[in-house]
């Protein structure tokens, strides 16, 4: 019985067309029993492999092609445990000593690292085909020779390969040859790089994206026929009927290899306590201190509450793991980072007491076994959220020093082909022109929502490609084949994996591309799967927001705010939330959590928490939302799908919004067990989950059956807890979120002018553009000052404006200015104030001609030197003159006209702009303006033509008639939507909404997605104070010429 | 002194409704691009208005009723610019061709033949419309102001001396400026006509544009002066000859194809040039079919080929420029008898690309070679022989397609470069390594041969071939190969050597018609896609 021992997947990158899944689920249907799969120096897709035969009870053997220093490959399979860490430690220290995606392994370095690897003589990439070609027969024993001194001979297999070609078959003869006279055994192989046969054609073109060709142009590169697919062993043994021992080999070598991922050997690392007491000690005193600090030495509940988590982490033996995380977040304090944990960490008073996280999950009743539990038998999950940038780099080298280069590491994030990658590139292997692949890729849809026909058969129909064409159509099959499949490795934006000893030899480790990071070869899913414990150090932008808000309002209101101890009912913040204005705040900022926030009307931090979780796909399709708000208004009793969950949704007024409640449903109502109830929330979490929950619904209907629950309440239910596939949060999740949301609200009803400042200085991030956010810090009574060479910052900055502040925008914003040309005029102003422009040039020669002119267009320049009526083209006309230096013979002219520019006698022949050309030039050069908004200039002829502002809406009521206009700021299609659109419009005045059907969609489809201005006429809706237009008819607005932009597609 | 500017807005798409005069009434749409990949290039004003944009596809510009869409066509816009500048030679000899669409034509002197220069415009723009293009004419002192006011203006424009400031003052400032660089300058500066950039101060704008601005401020202000400069004849040249009698046979033809060579050698000459490539065309008496396909089918490098009715047209290209009027009607001759008109002549253009002559002298230290005009006749007296795509030097493709090479022209220049470079190849790397280093000498039947093949579980063991029955002794294979799926000329061929015994171990001795081995190994292969087998050849 023939078993294959040498396949590649597609995590060879380009040089393999299946995924590993499709290799296990192929390689059972020819009724095999085991397969090895030998990437190019790595294990990438070892995990998956893994994961994909357990589950069809095949054997996965574990290997990889090595790089040699020649260029061939050691075709190496594991035997035992020694032999994988061998196998991880070689492919590390080959990695992390080339560049990224290079790197090989000397023969002096596998000596000491050989042990427990079997040795292939390989197929045309071996190291015998190699020999053979340089130096015939006696250089091929030599070879051969060569690897069973570095192997042993016992673990040297001769390998033999048939794909139908002459040379191969020469290659064969001689290694026969060869065999005999070594008296070793040979071995039948494949060489497989695609499960089936069809795929070669997407192995040659990801040759021609490796070789930097096109499949007219790639000749010999190309593969001579689609012989590498995985055989059925009749075909293999049939093929290789001459040498049956080489068929039988595979089976007894198969027998050998008794290493699987199982038996990884991962161990998490032991936090080195001071003082010498063990871990579980010194976590107890450490919780101790935290719980008298967060709860006072009375709160017997909290105390009770910790001892049985102390105990439960002490029986796991986890205690190290949370010293590990302590231990970063008291890093982090100490360094004055803003760190908080989230995720189910939050559920665990233990947690809380380190000071890990934030939310008293005693006081909010959450459930710790949601968190940690016995009988799921996995690691906790700790997320960590940092301000992005800088500060959570620091606490990442942190990890990376504590913990050494090899205990230490990113996961990866495994980048695959979608659609716009994949059209791109195979285009190019079929050499279409990069402008008919722009368009396509433009085209490819980034809407969420994905009507009917929103395939990407419609794409290249609407790139103007016909389907019926031979070549078309075979652009057309392999985009749809080269969907999904790894294309390179990324590094995860925070996952970190750490290790007791030794991590490179449980995973191989590589250089990121970014200097100083080191990443494992699994993404952070698999090395869930396979165990390894991870800590997400996150970066978020609304911390750095929190964080920089903090110093501003520090250093300029010289007034101290810890976010640890923020007014908990501040009045002012609810009745902002009551009103929906929220533009800026984290997680409640976008159209449908406003348009949510008047009926929800939040009184407390619960209700915050709820309204976090509310807006998510899950509670959407689920149809909890309109139930919950009817019963927060007491428009409809709060009821239970059944009185047996009454103790479950008590306190979301009998409807589930959260993960929790569902688990507990299905625990309840269909009497899941503990771990049948992890199984639906693996589901809940994993991507493709419809097959999982198709399975888990069955079982869920055959519980409540049992349990006499049936007809319209069993639907209901399974109706809510299968919608929760699409995603939803869990309640501790929520409430870690929740307190981010309620302190951004509380320092943009209390601090606008730094919460401002900071949010522009921490872009790009959030649901709006800058200049939205400037315009609504405007209305909301903030002065905001334009870019001036005289005054602004890089950064955006706080200006003294008689009692209250006023906000310089930062150099930052300007277009085109390169960071270290901003930073030195800052500098230089600093030293000396500039006298003109000509000083200005000279002053900071690094500055272009085009970052001049952003200035001059934008009236960065108009202060400079204090001449009266300077505008900003007499600026431009100066810079035309600063930029194009006079020779030697004219510089005396040159200065003296310089001088007089001093003086300020000069302006030039040029018209001031219009207030239309300045709006134009604004939004060119900054994206956003700090005059009035374009509209305003329109009102008058606006409110001829019966046209509303957003405020005109407030006051009318429901069903009238209403044309509104507005800049689109926000352009929706959510996938939970049916097709539905919703547009912001924004004006001088706020921001109106509008909804579109899918008809009108279909119908006005160009207009609504290109043009920026809109004149939309339909009927109010006003619902609760939630107020938006039905649109009936849509046309475009032509105000202005200035390119406003705005935040489409989530 | 008055210059006259004929120029042809939405040139594009009047070069294609020129040949399709019915296209005028309605919306058009030119698409150009590779096949199937087409994309919108030029529009006229009811398209644009029915909705179409430049950038869309062949595809999307189907959705719209109405609208008729053809292809570019770079010909016809040269025949209509060709037309054009006809129509400024038909009044004048000092003709600028200034654009593809515009030219400017000196009307000094015209006055007693035509009239006033408004009637000479007019005269121009009716000739123009006679040539199916519908023109606009502008007329001023000044070549660049008569430029600029057909390009502004619509219909007629007389812009008198004097009042080209204050005439063109209106016209947006692209018409003369075209550097984006400067015009994205004039755009922030608020300079969007011509009247506003002469506003400004010369010598400031020189100062932050150079010489560029003080040209465009004289444009601006319609004082820029400049000559004309006289469009010249290209370095095509051509000699034509109508037969009173048609010519038949080569010899009477050869005498008048010397004399027509005799007179382009001797312009050619004049110009201290030689000729390129030389392009026959001649027109056949009309009774007769039009030459052959055996002729069409010659397409070789040396030689290109168009066929067209009634017409017989030849392009013999040189390997190096030559004016040599004898040793051209050499190669002449041995291409006309090597592939004949198919009826008598009724006229001869000659034309003749020029090119400057060739160095005649070596370096010191590069070997001898043959001199070129004599090889070039040695290759044209075997291509007589054995046709056209039979001569030059092998050269194999990057492919695994058996047997696939093309003939290219033979260089022994290029040859001894090629052989120096010889291992640095790209296909280097392959051969060292995809080679099976066989001693044995392989005969290629070309083209392949079908054979019919007799297979048992899987292996062949009978060959017929041509009338010869014969046992498979040895089978070596398959070896299978395929490629080229994306294209319609896809392969998939199962390859065997078969050792074949025709006859000898059946006593049978007479003699293959092909002098094919009777007991060999032949190469032959199964094509999947025609369902057939064929032998490619057998090993010596």
């Amino acid at each position: 019985m023939y078993t294959e021992l040498h396949a590649r997947s597609a995590f060879s990158f380009l040089e393999g067309a299946s995924a590993p899944e499709e290799l296990a689920n192929v390689c059972a249907e020819r009724g095999m029993a085991a397969m090895a799969m030998l990437d190019r120096d790595g294990v990438y897709g070892a995990p998956r492999f893994y994961q994909a035969a357990k589950k069809i009870r095949m054997q996965a053997h574990i290997g990889a092609e090595v790089t040699s220093a020649f260029g061939w490959r050691y075709a190496l399979l594991v035997e035992s445990r020694e032999g994988y860490q061998n196998l991880c430690r070689a492919i590390t220290r080959m990695k992390l000593r080339a560049r990224k995606g290079e790197g090989h392994i000397e023969a002096e370095e596998l000596v000491e690292m050989s042990a427990g690897l079997v040795c292939l003589t390989g197929g045309e990439e071996g190291p015998l085909a190699d020999a053979l070609e340089k130096g015939g027969m006696a250089r091929g024993v030599e070879c051969v020779w060569q690897l069973c001194e570095l192997f042993g001979r016992e673990n040297v297999y001769v390998e033999l390969q048939r794909h139908y070609c002459r040379e191969e078959e020469a290659r064969n003869q001689a290694a026969v040859e060869i065999a005999r006279k070594l008296s070793l055994p040979l071995l039948a192989t494949n060489g497989v790089c695609h499960a089936l046969p069809h795929e070669r054609e997407l192995l040659d073109v990801f040759t021609c994206i490796r070789n930097h060709r096109n499949l007219a142009t790639a000749g010999r590169l190309l593969s001579r026929n689609p012989e590498r697919h995985l055989k059925s062993p009749a075909e293999m043994e049939h093929l290789f009927a001459d040498l049956p021992e080489a068929i039988a080999n595979t089976q007894s070598l198969s027998a050998r290899l008794q290493f699987t991922l199982r038996d990884l050997g991962y161990a998490f690392p032991k936090y080195p306590v001071p003082g010498g007491g063990t871990q579980m000690g010194f976590l107890r005193q450490r919780t101790h201190e935290g719980m008298i600090a967060r709860y006072g030495s009375g709160n017997e509940k909290a105390r009770l509450q910790i001892d049985r988590e102390l105990a439960l982490i002490e029986k796991l033996n986890l205690p190290g793991y949370f010293l590990i995380v302590w231990d970063i977040v008291r890093f982090c304090r100490e360094q004055n980072i803003l760190v908080q944990g989230r995720g189910s960490a939050a559920n665990s008073a233990v947690c809380y007491a380190l000071r890990i996280t934030a939310v008293d999950p005693v006081g909010m009743g959450l459930l710790f076994e949601r968190f940690l539990s016995e009988e799921r038998g996995e690691w906790p999950d700790i997320d960590l959220d940092l301000p992005s940038g800088d500060q959570r780099e620091r606490a990442i080298q942190y990890v990376y020093e504590r913990y050494g280069k090899l205990g230490a590491a990113m996961t990866a994030n495994v980048i695959t082909y979608r659609g716009r990658s994949a059209a791109r590139e195979i285009g190019k292997a079929l050499s279409f022109d990069p402008e008919t692949l722009g368009r396509l890729a433009s085209l490819v849809s980034a809407w969420e929502y994905k009507d009917a026909t929103d395939t990407l058969e419609r794409h290249f129909h609407d790139a103007g490609f016909d389907l019926k064409h031979p070549k078309i159509h075979k652009f057309f099959e392999l985009c749809v084949q080269v969907q999904d499949l790894p294309r390179h490795l990324g590094q995860h934006s925070g996952g970190l994996v750490v290790c007791q000893g030794q991590l490179d030899s449980v995973v191989p480790l590589e250089p990121a591309t970014m200097p100083g990071r080191v990443v494992v070869q699994w993404d952070k899913e698999d090395c869930a799967d396979m165990g390894i414990v991870k800590v997400d150090l996150l970066g978020l932008g609304m911390m750095a927001v929190l964080e920089d808000s903090l110093k501003i309002i520090r250093e300029q209101y010289e007034e101290e705010v810890d976010l640890g101890h923020l007014p908990a009912d501040d009045p002012v913040v609810y009745e902002t939330l009551r009103k929906a204005d929220t533009v800026g705040m984290f997680q409640i900022e976008s159209r449908a959590q406003m348009a949510c926030l008047p009926r929800l009307r939040p009184k407390c931090f619960y209700d915050i928490v709820v309204q976090v979780a509310i807006i998510r796909p899950g509670p959407i399709v689920g149809k909890m939302v309109h139930p919950y708000l009817k019963r927060r208004q007491g428009r409809e009793p709060a009821e239970c799908l059944h009185p047996s969950l009454e103790p479950v949704l008590a306190r979301t007024l009998g409807v589930p919004l959260f993960q929790e409640q569902l688990l507990r449903m299905a625990m309840i109502a269909a009497g899941f067990t503990g771990g049948q109830a992890e199984e639906l929330r693996r589901a809940f979490g994993f991507k493709r989950s419809e097959r999982l929950m198709k399975d888990v619904e069955v079982k869920l209907r055959d519980g409540m059956n049992r349990n006499g629950i049936t007809g319209e309440t069993q639907d209901t239910i399974v109706k809510s807890i299968t919608s929760f596939a699409l995603y939803g949060f869990p309640e501790s999740h929520a409430a870690s979120f929740a307190l981010i949301a309620y302190a951004s609200a509380y320092l943009k009803c209390h601090y606008l002018a730094a919460f401002t400042a900071a949010m522009l200085n921490n872009q790009p991030m959030g649901f709006y553009h800058p200049a939205t956010l400037v315009k609504d810090a405007q209305r909301h009574g903030l002065r905001v000052r334009p870019i001036d060479v005289t005054h602004s910052d890089w950064l955006c900055t706080l200006e003294k404006n008689g009692e209250t502040f006023a906000m310089r925008l930062g150099l930052r914003y300007v277009k085109g200015l390169r960071e270290e040309a901003g930073r030195e005029i800052v500098r230089q102003r600093e030293a000396r104030a500039f006298r003109s422009i000509d000083d200005l040039k000279l002053c900071v020669p690094a500055l272009q001609k085009s970052e001049l002119t952003a200035l001059a267009e934008i009236g960065a320049l108009n202060f400079v030197g204090h001449k009266a009526g300077f505008h900003r083209r007499d600026a431009l006309w100066q810079i035309e003159r600063v930029s194009r230096r006079a020779g030697p013979l004219l510089e005396v002219c040159e200065e003296a006209e310089g001088a007089e520019n001093v003086s300020g006698a000069s302006h030039s022949p040029l018209q001031p702009m219009t207030a239309e050309d300045r709006l134009v030039a604004d939004f060119r050069n900054t994206g956003m303006t700090v005059g009035p908004h374009p509209l305003s200039y329109h009102r008058q002829q606006l409110r001829r033509e019966g046209i509303l502002s957003a405020a005109d809406l407030q006051h009318l009521s429901d069903g009238v008639e209403v044309r509104v206009a507005g800049s689109v700021i926000a352009r929706q299609r959510p996938g939970t939507a049916k097709g539905f659109v919703f547009l912001s419009l924004e004006d001088e005045t706020g921001i109106s909404n509008a909804i579109i059907t899918p008809q009108l969609f279909q119908r006005d489809h160009v207009v609504i997605v290109h043009q920026q201005f809109l004149l939309i006429e339909g009927r109010l809706q006003n619902q609760d104070n939630v107020i938006s237009v039905k649109a009936e008819r849509i046309r475009p607005l032509f105000v202005t010429r200035a390119e406003t932009t705005s935040h489409d597609f989530h | 002194m008055a210059f006259a500017c004929i120029h042809v807005p939405d040139f594009l798409v009047q070069s294609v409704a020129r040949a399709e005069p019915a296209l005028r009434n309605g919306a058009l749409v030119l698409i150009s691009g590779t096949p199937p990949l087409w994309t919108v290039v030029a529009a006229n004003a009811a398209a644009f208005q029915a909705g179409i944009q430049l950038g869309m596809t062949k595809s999307q510009a189907e959705e719209f009723p109405g609208v008729e869409i053809r292809q570019r066509s770079e010909a016809q816009e040269k025949a209509t610019h060709a037309a054009l500048l006809d129509v400024g030679w038909s009044v004048s000899p000092r003709v600028e061709d200034t654009a593809p669409d515009t030219i400017v034509v000196d009307l000094e002197g015209l006055t007693s033949l035509f009239g006033a220069d408004e009637k000479i415009a007019q005269e121009l723009a009716q000739r123009a419309s006679r040539m199916g293009v519908i023109p606009r004419v502008g007329v001023a002192s000044n070549i660049e102001v008569a430029i600029h006011a057909a390009r502004g203006f619509p219909g007629i424009t007389m812009i008198p001396a004097g009042e080209e400031c204050e005439r063109l003052g209106g016209l947006p400032v692209h018409v003369i400026a075209t550097e984006t660089e400067v015009l994205e300058t004039l755009e922030r500066w608020g300079v969007d006509t011509l009247r506003a950039l002469a506003a400004l101060p010369v010598l400031q704008l020189s100062d932050r544009l150079g010489q560029e601005g003080v040209r465009l401020h004289k444009l601006a202000q319609g004082a820029f002066q400049r000559s004309l400069i006289l469009a010249l004849p290209n370095l095509h040249f051509e000699e034509e000859m109508e037969l009173e009698d048609s010519v038949e046979e080569l010899e009477p033809l050869s005498f008048l194809l010397g004399r027509l060579l005799d007179q382009l050698c001797a312009r050619l000459e004049a110009r201290a040039l030689a000729v390129r490539a030389v392009h026959i065309r001649f027109d056949l008496e009309p009774s007769f079919e039009p030459f052959s396909e055996n002729g069409a089918q010659a397409l070789t490098n040396g030689f290109r080929e168009k066929s067209a009715a009634k017409q017989y047209v030849k392009v013999l290209t040189l390997p190096v420029p030559m004016r040599d009027s004898k040793m051209l009607l050499k190669l002449l001759r041995l291409q006309l008898q090597a592939d004949s008109p198919a009826a008598p002549i009724q006229k001869i253009v000659l034309g003749a690309d020029a090119a400057p002559p060739r160095v005649a002298q070596n370096g010191l230290f590069v070997p001898c070679a043959p001199d070129p005009e004599n090889l070039e006749l040695t290759v044209a007296r075997l291509a007589k022989l054995v046709g056209d795509s039979n001569v030059g030097a092998p050269e194999l493709l990057d492919t695994h397609r058996s047997e696939n090479f093309r003939v290219r022209k033979f260089s022994a220049s290029k040859e001894r470069t090629r052989n120096r470079q010889k291992g640095e190849t790209r296909f280097g790397r392959e051969t060292r390594r995809g080679t099976h280093r066989s001693l044995a000498g392989f005969r290629t039947i070309r083209p392949a041969v079908a054979v019919t093949v007799e297979v048992r579980e899987e292996r062949p063991v009978r060959v017929c071939l041509q009338g010869m029955h014969g046992d498979v002794v040895v089978a070596s294979g398959p070896w299978r190969s395929s490629g080229d799926w994306w294209q319609e000329d896809a392969w998939n061929q199962d390859e065997w050597d078969l050792t074949v015994d025709f006859g000898v171990s059946h006593g049978q001795r007479e003699h293959p018609v092909n002098s094919w081995p009777q007991y060999g190994v032949y190469r032959v292969y199964y094509d999947a896609l025609r369902r057939s087998w064929f032998v490619r050849g057998f090993y010596d």
